[in-house]
């Protein structure tokens, strides 16, 4: 009967009903972006052996990356990109044992996305400064 | 391992309603409660019903609520409790959406205009807001969580200066509620090989314990791709405990120790 009703039991409910906090969205995020790099490198990848195949398949990559779809797929890459570097500077002070209080944990967490959206924009305007505009 | 959806057993349904207020009722005295339900006999899938909770003629605190349900509305409504002063951990549930203790939640901090009241996440039922802590306990009873000792014991007492007391500070106080540990995602997917906050948060206790001579022992226990290392500072653990411990710093503690003795 015991081991019956065991089998049986049913299990409570986790993610349906645990209200999201920022501290858990940044894991996620983290996470996310991660998974997002490797889309973002294999794009990188295909450039490179664009360059190596020659002038045409160069000429067909450059006006993908030139296009809207090209250049906001860049833009997110870019950004999960520095996401995941602040991301990833956070848990290597984590590690030293020190920012783990209450307050330090919505600090980082703050500073990350607020950090990563500044510095997204900052390379995008150098970027287009450097090509002398858009 | 991860799975997002509940089991088709662990599917929540409709409950009733038991004793809306009636129209035109005082505004703000009632007070509104979902509250998890399963009952082991009827082999029903858990529902939710909801209660309502006259504010004048109950105590502040959510477990007050719940024994104003149990006295007044429905005396099968099933939980634990004891102490009702957040010393004995047996009160912990889900409630508006984190782990806490039901007797140190004020019903006034609930942020849903509806308090929701659920047991601990990511457990087995055994009914209503009653889990089955087994696997939890035996995981405390694998980190072996006494002092451990070579040298003859003493006289008297084993002696520990202040300082070397205080270390323990933040680390004693747990009283295994399992809030942090229910908490945590990763102990939800892999609670059955990942020791969990809670757990690593004594291991850590006995760790920094200037007395116990097993120290390096006890690290090598710990040196585990599970069992330590699941931990990925998701810091639900913190942030739900009730006694305002630190299990995410515990962790990092340790991992560190981890590295200092390589």
């Amino acid at each position: 009967m015991t081991n019956k009703l065991e089998a049986e039991r049913p299990l409570s409910p986790h993610l349906q009903i645990y209200r999201p906090m920022l501290t858990m969205m940044m894991s996620i995020a983290h996470r996310i972006t991660g998974a997002g790099l490797a889309i973002g490198f294999a794009l990188l990848a295909w450039w490179l052996v664009a360059v190596s195949m020659g002038p045409e398949h160069y000429e067909c990559v450059q006006t993908f990356f030139g296009s809207f779809i090209g250049r906001a797929l860049l833009f997110a890459f870019t950004w999960a990109l520095i996401h995941h570097m602040l991301g990833g500077i956070r848990h290597l002070i984590w590690d030293t044992g020190t920012g783990l209080d209450k307050t330090t944990i919505e600090v980082f967490a703050w500073a990350t996305i607020i950090g990563s959206i500044l510095l997204t924009v900052l390379v995008w305007v150098i970027g287009y400064h450097q090509m002398g505009g858009l | 391992m991860v799975q997002f959806t509940l089991p088709r057993n662990s599917k929540i349904t409709k409950g009733k309603a038991w004793n809306p207020p009636a129209k035109g009722a005082e505004p703000g005295r009632w007070r509104e409660y979902r509250i998890y339900r399963f009952d082991p006999e009827t082999g029903e899938n858990p529902r939710v019903d909801t209660y309502w909770v006259d504010m004048n003629d109950c105590g502040p605190m959510i477990l007050d609520a719940l024994l104003w349900i149990k006295n007044k509305i429905d005396p099968t409504l099933t939980f634990r409790r004891s102490c009702r002063e957040g010393v004995c951990g047996s009160c912990s549930m889900n409630i508006d959406g984190t782990n806490t203790l039901a007797c140190t939640m004020h019903a006034e901090e609930a942020r849903g205009a509806a308090i929701a009241v659920y047991p601990l996440p990511h457990m087995p039922v055994i009914k209503d807001l009653v889990p089955d802590m087994t696997q939890f306990y035996a995981q405390h009873r694998e980190i072996e969580p006494w002092l451990k000792t070579d040298s003859p014991t003493p006289q008297k007492e084993w002696r520990q200066s202040h300082e070397d007391r205080e270390k323990l500070d933040g680390l004693y106080e747990c009283i295994l509620c399992a809030c942090c540990s229910t908490a945590c995602p990763s102990y939800w997917w892999n609670g059955d090989r990942y020791l969990g906050p809670a757990i690593l948060l004594q291991a850590n206790r006995w760790v920094e314990d200037s007395r116990d001579e097993r120290t390096g022992e006890r690290l090598d226990d710990l040196e585990d791709p599970f069992r330590l290392y699941r931990c990925h500072t998701i810091l639900n653990c913190t942030k739900a405990c009730p006694k305002g411990l630190n299990p995410a710093a515990a962790i990092a503690n340790l991992k560190r120790k981890m590295v200092e003795r390589t």
